[in-house]
C-alpha cells in the first residue's frame, strides 16, 4: 500500500480552500481543484467520493484546527473580563493569519454542510466556554441572559469586524481596516453591555 | 481511514440524474456492489467503487449494457 504523500494531502486542502472561497460551492469542481494542484482527477477520487465529501472532510479539518488555536491559553475559571478577553485576542489572531479560513468557514455556515460543520464547532467549544459561562454566571459577573443573547453581544462584534476586514470594506462600500484600536474600543463596549 | 488504493475503482461516466443514480443503483444492487457513488456535481460524472474483487472491465460491460457511458478515469 502506498503511504500517503503528507506534502500533496496539504496542497490539495490548501487549493481547496482557496478554490471554495474563489468559485464558492457550486462554482468548484474536482476537476478544477485536480488542474490547480497539478495532479490527476482520479488522484483526488481515490482519497475522497466525491465532491461533497471532499468539502465535508476539508471543512470539517479545518475548523478542528481553527478550534484548537482559539481554545489556546484559555482557562474556564478565569475572570470574565480576562477570559473574554482571551477568547477575542484568540480569535482576531486566529482569523487574521488564516483569511480564507475563515471565510471558507462562514460560506460552510451558511450552506447545505451547515448542520455537520457547526457541530464541530459545538462539540469543542461547549466545554470550556460552556463552563466560563457558568462561572462568570455563579460569580455575579454577568447576568444570566439566553445564550444566543450572550454570543451575539460577546462575540457577533469582533466576527462583524473581522469580516469588514477580510473584505476590505465595512458597509456601502467604505473602505475599511481593522485597527487594535477600534478592536479594543468595541471589546470594552461589549464588555460593558454584559458586566453586571 | 487506511485506503488500500487497489481497490478504488475509478471510471469516467454519463451518469448525470438523480434518475440516472437511481436507475445504476438497482444494477449496483443486482450485483450485489455494496461500495459505489457517483459524483453527479462534477464534469466526470465520476463512478467510484471500493471492491477487492471486481475488476475495471467488469464494471465497464455491466454500465455499458445498462445504457450509460463509461471508461477508465485517469
Amino acid at each position: 500500500m502506498r503511504a500517503r504523500d503528507i506534502n500533496k494531502v496539504e496542497l490539495v486542502k490548501q487549493k481547496a480552500i482557496e478554490l471554495l472561497v474563489d468559485l464558492g460551492f457550486e462554482g468548484f469542481t474536482m476537476n478544477k481543484l485536480a488542474k490547480a494542484c497539478k495532479i490527476s482527477v482520479a488522484t483526488l477520487y481515490i482519497y475522497y467520493q466525491d465532491k461533497d465529501d471532499l468539502i465535508l472532510k476539508i471543512g470539517i479539518e479545518e475548523v478542528e484546527r481553527i478550534s484548537a488555536i482559539m481554545l489556546e491559553n484559555f482557562d474556564p475559571e478565569s475572570s470574565f473580563e480576562d477570559g473574554l478577553r482571551q477568547q477575542w485576542k484568540n480569535r482576531a489572531k486566529c482569523l487574521f493569519e488564516n483569511p480564507l479560513s475563515a471565510q471558507m468557514i462562514e460560506q460552510l455556515r451558511t450552506s447545505t454542510y451547515q448542520s455537520k460543520v457547526l457541530g464541530i464547532f459545538g462539540k469543542n467549544f461547549k466545554g470550556p466556554l460552556g463552563k466560563f459561562m457558568q462561572n462568570s454566571i455563579e460569580r455575579g459577573e454577568i447576568e444570566a441572559v439566553p445564550f444566543e443573547t450572550y454570543w451575539s453581544v460577546a462575540f457577533a462584534p469582533l466576527y462583524n469586524l473581522i469580516r469588514f476586514h477580510n473584505e476590505g470594506q465595512s458597509l456601502g462600500g467604505k473602505p475599511f481596516v481593522l485597527t487594535d484600536e477600534i478592536l479594543w474600543k468595541t471589546f470594552d463596549l461589549v464588555l460593558k453591555a454584559l458586566k453586571k | 481511514m487506511d485506503i488500500n488504493i487497489e481497490h478504488i475503482l475509478l471510471f469516467k461516466t454519463n451518469i448525470r440524474s438523480e434518475g440516472d443514480k437511481r436507475y445504476i443503483g438497482k444494477i449496483m444492487e443486482e450485483h450485489r456492489i455494496e461500495e459505489w457513488t457517483v459524483d453527479l456535481h462534477d464534469i466526470d460524472c465520476v463512478l467510484r467503487i471500493v471492491s477487492p474483487t471486481l475488476k475495471l472491465e467488469e464494471v465497464i460491460n455491466l454500465v455499458m449494457n445498462s445504457g450509460y457511458h463509461c471508461e477508465v478515469l485517469t
